[in-house]
C-alpha cells in the first residue's frame, strides 16, 4: 500500500466492558463513503459510535481516522478535540438557542469558514433560521442537527439511528438529504441503524454487529449476500443491486431499469428522480428456474449462475447465492427443490424476482 | 436620630444580603456543579453537610461559629495568621456566618437545575468542539437561568431574615452588625413598640421590592 | 370512629391531670441570677418535695415585655426595680414590688488577669474589644455605661464595644475569648464556671446608680399558693445566705462584698 492509501482508512480497535455488556471490535474501514453499522437492538451499535466519538470513558483501544490518531494505548483525545460531527438519535438541538443560534454555535468553534447558508441550503433549512427547536417538526430538527454537525468541518460523520425517532413522513423527508450529503461531500460517515432499507439506500460498506462483536465487515453487496451469516441476519437475508433508470411508464406506474443487460420493472407511484438507483431484493422473493419462463406473471427474470448454497437450520429451506453478471443475488427455496432441480455451484439458471423495493 | 439608626439597620441588612448572595453564587456554583456531576464516595456526606444549615437551629450554628471564629477555633486561627484579626462582632464575621447559614438555599436550587440538564446537551457541545469550561458557560449557564434566579432569591431572602446566628455572633454594633432583625428585637425589648413596627414595615417593603425585581428576571414558564 | 373516641378520652384525661397538678410555678429571672437562683430553688425543693419549679433566665426588659403580653410567668425577678414597678403601675402585678438584692458590676477576662485591670486600662491597645450588656434594655448594661461615663472612658471605649443581649450573653462573649474584657455581673463572675476561668475587678459602686434588684408575683401567679411560698422563701435567711455568697448586697445591709 502506498502512503496515500495508508492514510485513507479508518482503523477502529475497541474494547469496552460494562456491567451488563461487552463490546469488542477490530475493524479496518474505508476512509471515504458511508459505512453502515447494522444489527439488531442491543447489538452495541450506539456504544461503538460513542466509543469512537470519545463519549465512553471506559473504552480502550486504538482509533485512527485517515492518519489522525484519536486514541491509542498512550493517548486519548477528549471528545472536543476529535474532529467529528455527531448526529444523535433524538433531537439534540440546544433548547435555549434558535436554529440560527444552534448553527452559529458550531460555526464559532470551527476553524474554517463554511458559511451557515451553505449548510442550510444543503439541508433545506434556510427558511427555519429564526425558529426555536420547540417549534420544529422531528424531520426539521434532525436536518438542523445534521447541518450543525457539518459546520464543524469534521473529518468523520457519525449518525446514530438519525431516523429512528421520526415517523414515516419525517423519514421520507430526510433520506433524500442524506443521499445528497453522500453524493456531494467527501467526508466519510459511519451510519448506525437497525433498518435494512436505510443500509441498502445509503451504505457503501457495511459492518454487521451482534452481541457486541463484528459478524461481518465488507463492501455492501458482497457482505449482505454472504451465506455464512448467523441469525438474525440470515433470517432477513436480502441482496442489494444497483441499476440505471431507463424510463418510467406513467400509465403502468412502472420504473424501467437496466440491470445485467436486461430490462427489469419496479412498481412505483411516481417517476424516480435519480439516474442510478438501488433495489433491495429479499431472498424470499426470488425463485429459480432452469429454463427461461414465458407466460408467467413475473416481470423480472435474469440469467444467473449458481454460486453457492447453505442450509437454513431447522427449516425445510436453503439459501442459495446467485451470480448475476457479477452482482450477487440471494434466493430462498426448499431443500427438495434444490435436490429436484439438481442445482450445484456453477450451473446456469434463471432467477425470477417477484418483488423488489426501490430504495432510491 | 432613632430614624437614622433604624435606616442604618435596614441598609446594613440589605448590604449583608447582597454581599452574601453574590458570594454564595460565586462559591455555590462550582460546588453545586461538582455535586451534580460527581460519582465519588463523598457525594452523599458532602450533600448532607451542605444541607445541615437547613435543620440546624440558627442559634446552634451561631454558637459553633462563635467558637470556631474565636481565638481557640480553627477559623480564628486562620484569620489571625492572615493578620485579619478575629471575625466575631464584625461585618465580615456576619458575612462568613451567613455563607454557612444560607449555603443550602443557594446550592440546592443550582444543583437541581444542573441535574435537570442531563448528559445529552453536554455531549452535543463536546462534539461541537466545546471544551469543559466552554461547555459550562455556553450550555449549562444559559440552560440554568431559572435555577440561578431561584438561588439568588432564596439566598437573599434567607439572609434578610437571619436573626439567631446574628444574635450569637453579632454583638449588636451599630453600622457593623446591628441588622434590622436585631434592631426590631431591641426596640421590642425596650418596649418601643412604635419604632419596632415602623422598622418591620420598612424592612418588609424593601425586601418585597427587591424580591419582586428578582422574580421578573425569572424566565417565563413554557406553556406545553 | 372508636379509635378517635379513645384518643379524645386520653387527651381529656391528660389535660385534667395537668389541671390537678397545681403545685408548679414558673419564674422569669434576670440573667445575672443564673447560678445563684438555681441553688436557691434546689434548697426550696427540699422543703417542698412535690413542687415543680421552672425558671427561665433572660433579659429583664424582655421578660417585662412578655409579661405585658400575658406570658405565663408567676414570678418575675428583675435586675432593675423599674421594670416591676412599671408592671405594677400598669396592673400586671399580683403583689407589691419587693427588693431582693443589690447587684454589682465587675471587669472580667478569660485571657487577661482582670483583678489587675482598672477601667482606665480599657483604652489599651491590646484590649481590642470590650463587651457590655445592651444599655437600651439590660440594667447591667446601663450601669456599665454609667460607670464608663463617670470615669471619662466612654468615648474612648465606645468604638470597641460589643453588646450582649443580656448579661449572661455578655459573660459568654467574654468567655469565648473573642472579646478581651467584659463588664459583667459580680454574681456571674463568682459562679463556679467563670471563677475557674478568670479573675475579676469590682467596679466601685460610686461610679453608677445602684442595681436595685426587685421582684413581683405577677398577676398570672396571684392565685398560685406555691408562688407566694417561694416569694417568702427568697426573703428568708437561708436564701439570703446564698445570695450573699454570690456577691449580692442585700437590702438593709451594707452593699459590697469581700473577695
Amino acid at each position: 500500500m502506498d502512503a496515500g492509501q495508508l492514510a485513507e482508512r479508518i482503523c477502529v480497535r475497541i474494547a469496552l466492558t460494562l456491567p451488563a455488556f461487552a463490546l469488542a471490535v477490530d475493524l479496518q474501514l474505508p476512509g471515504r463513503g458511508v459505512t453502515g453499522v447494522f444489527g439488531p437492538s442491543g447489538a452495541g451499535k450506539t456504544l461503538l459510535l460513542r466509543a469512537i466519538a470519545g463519549l465512553e470513558p471506559v473504552a480502550t483501544g486504538h482509533v485512527e481516522i485517515n492518519g489522525q490518531i484519536w486514541q491509542s494505548d498512550s493517548t486519548r483525545l477528549p471528545t472536543h478535540r476529535r474532529s467529528i460531527g455527531y448526529v444523535f438519535q433524538e433531537s439534540s438541538l440546544f433548547p435555549h438557542l434558535s436554529v440560527r443560534g444552534n448553527l452559529e454555535y458550531a460555526l464559532q468553534r470551527s476553524h474554517r469558514g463554511r458559511s451557515v447558508t451553505e449548510s442550510a441550503d444543503l439541508l433545506g433549512i434556510a427558511s427555519l433560521m429564526s425558529r426555536i427547536p420547540d417549534r420544529l417538526s422531528g424531520g426539521e430538527r434532525q436536518r438542523v442537527a445534521i447541518a450543525r454537525a457539518l459546520l464543524t468541518e469534521p473529518r468523520l460523520l457519525l449518525f446514530d439511528e438519525p431516523l429512528a425517532s421520526l415517523d414515516l413522513h419525517g423519514r421520507g423527508e430526510i433520506l433524500p438529504y442524506l443521499e445528497r450529503l453522500h453524493d456531494e461531500l467527501k467526508i466519510p460517515s459511519l451510519y448506525v441503524t437497525h433498518a435494512p432499507e436505510e443500509i441498502a439506500r445509503l451504505a457503501d460498506h457495511v459492518v454487521l454487529l451482534s452481541h457486541g462483536s463484528v459478524v461481518a465487515s465488507g463492501p455492501l453487496q458482497d457482505t449482505l449476500a454472504r451465506l455464512d451469516l448467523p441469525p438474525p441476519f440470515c433470517d432477513t437475508a436480502a441482496a442489494v443491486i444497483e441499476a440505471v433508470v431507463a424510463g418510467y411508464d406513467a400509465s403502468d406506474r412502472l420504473v424501467r431499469l437496466q440491470f445485467c443487460g436486461r430490462t427489469i420493472y419496479v412498481p412505483q407511484a411516481q417517476a424516480p428522480t435519480r439516474k442510478r438507483v438501488r433495489c433491495r431484493i429479499d431472498a424470499r422473493d426470488v425463485s429459480i428456474t432452469l429454463a427461461q419462463q414465458t407466460g408467467t406473471s413475473i416481470l423480472n427474470i435474469v440469467p444467473v449462475l449458481i454460486a453457492g448454497m447453505t442450509e437454513i437450520e431447522a427449516t425445510a429451506q436453503v439459501l442459495v447465492k446467485l451470480d448475476a453478471a457479477g452482482t450477487p443475488l440471494l434466493a430462498r427455496i426448499t431443500r427438495r427443490s434444490w435436490d429436484a432441480l439438481q442445482l450445484a455451484p456453477g450451473k446456469p439458471a434463471w432467477a425470477q424476482i417477484k418483488a423488489m423495493a426501490l430504495v432510491g | 436620630m432613632a430614624l437614622a439608626a433604624d435606616a442604618g439597620a435596614i441598609w446594613l441588612t440589605l448590604k449583608l444580603a447582597s454581599v452574601v448572595t453574590v458570594l454564595l453564587l460565586l462559591v455555590g456554583t462550582p460546588l453545586a456543579w461538582h455535586l451534580a456531576r460527581t460519582r465519588a464516595w463523598w457525594r452523599r456526606p458532602l450533600s448532607a453537610f451542605v444541607a445541615l444549615p437547613l435543620v440546624l437551629p440558627p442559634t446552634i450554628l451561631g454558637f459553633y461559629l462563635l467558637l470556631a471564629m474565636g481565638p481557640q477555633g480553627p477559623i480564628g486561627a486562620i484569620t489571625e495568621a492572615l493578620g485579619i484579626g478575629l471575625l466575631p462582632f464584625t461585618f465580615a464575621g456576619l458575612v462568613v456566618a451567613s455563607l454557612f447559614y444560607s449555603l443550602p438555599f443557594v446550592v440546592q436550587p443550582l444543583q437541581n437545575s444542573f441535574e435537570a440538564i442531563g448528559e445529552r446537551p453536554l455531549e452535543v457541545a463536546a462534539t461541537l468542539r466545546a471544551g469543559p469550561l466552554d461547555r459550562f458557560f455556553s450550555v449549562v449557564v444559559p440552560m440554568s437561568k431559572s435555577g440561578f434566579v431561584t438561588a439568588a432569591i432564596l439566598g437573599f431572602a434567607h439572609t434578610v431574615g437571619e436573626f439567631g446566628v446574628v444574635l450569637m455572633i453579632g454583638g449588636n454594633i451599630a453600622g457593623q452588625t446591628r441588622v434590622a432583625s436585631i434592631a426590631v428585637y431591641d426596640h421590642v425589648q425596650a418596649l418601643e413598640y412604635a419604632q419596632a413596627q415602623w422598622l418591620s414595615a420598612a424592612l418588609l417593603l424593601f425586601s418585597f421590592v427587591v424580591l419582586l425585581g428578582m422574580y421578573t428576571l425569572k424566565p417565563a414558564r413554557k406553556m406545553a | 370512629m372508636k379509635a378517635l373516641g379513645a384518643v379524645l378520652l386520653a387527651i381529656a384525661a391528660l389535660a385534667s391531670f395537668q389541671a390537678v397538678a397545681k403545685d408548679s410555678v414558673l419564674i422569669a429571672a434576670a440573667a445575672d441570677l443564673t447560678f445563684c437562683l438555681d441553688k436557691i430553688i434546689l434548697d426550696f425543693r427540699q422543703a417542698h418535695r412535690d413542687a415543680t419549679v421552672d425558671v427561665s433566665y433572660g433579659s429583664s426588659g424582655n421578660f417585662a415585655a412578655q409579661i405585658r403580653q400575658n406570658a405565663p410567668f408567676d414570678l418575675f425577678f428583675s435586675a432593675d426595680a423599674d421594670y416591676p414597678r412599671n408592671l405594677a403601675a400598669d396592673g400586671f402585678a399580683g403583689s407589691p414590688v419587693v427588693a431582693y438584692a443589690v447587684g454589682r458590676i465587675v471587669l472580667w477576662s478569660a485571657t487577661l488577669d482582670a483583678s489587675k485591670l482598672r477601667l482606665t486600662d480599657l483604652e489599651r491597645a491590646d484590649i481590642v474589644r470590650v463587651a457590655i450588656a445592651n444599655p437600651l434594655h439590660a440594667p447591667y448594661g446601663k450601669r456599665a455605661q454609667e460607670a464608663l461615663q463617670a470615669s471619662a472612658m466612654w468615648d474612648k471605649v465606645q468604638p470597641k464595644l460589643v453588646f450582649g443581649e443580656n448579661i449572661a450573653q455578655t459573660a459568654q462573649f467574654a468567655q469565648s475569648g473573642s472579646v478581651q474584657v467584659g463588664i459583667i455581673a459580680l454574681s456571674l463572675a463568682r459562679s463556679p464556671e467563670l471563677a475557674a476561668q478568670g479573675a475579676y475587678y469590682l467596679i466601685p459602686d460610686s461610679l453608677h446608680a445602684p442595681l436595685n434588684q426587685a421582684f413581683i408575683v405577677t398577676r398570672h401567679g396571684a392565685e398560685n399558693r406555691l408562688a407566694r411560698q417561694f416569694a417568702d422563701y427568697i426573703q428568708s435567711p437561708p436564701a439570703r445566705k446564698v445570695m450573699r455568697a454570690s456577691g449580692f448586697g442585700l437590702p438593709g445591709e451594707a452593699s459590697g462584698t469581700a473577695h
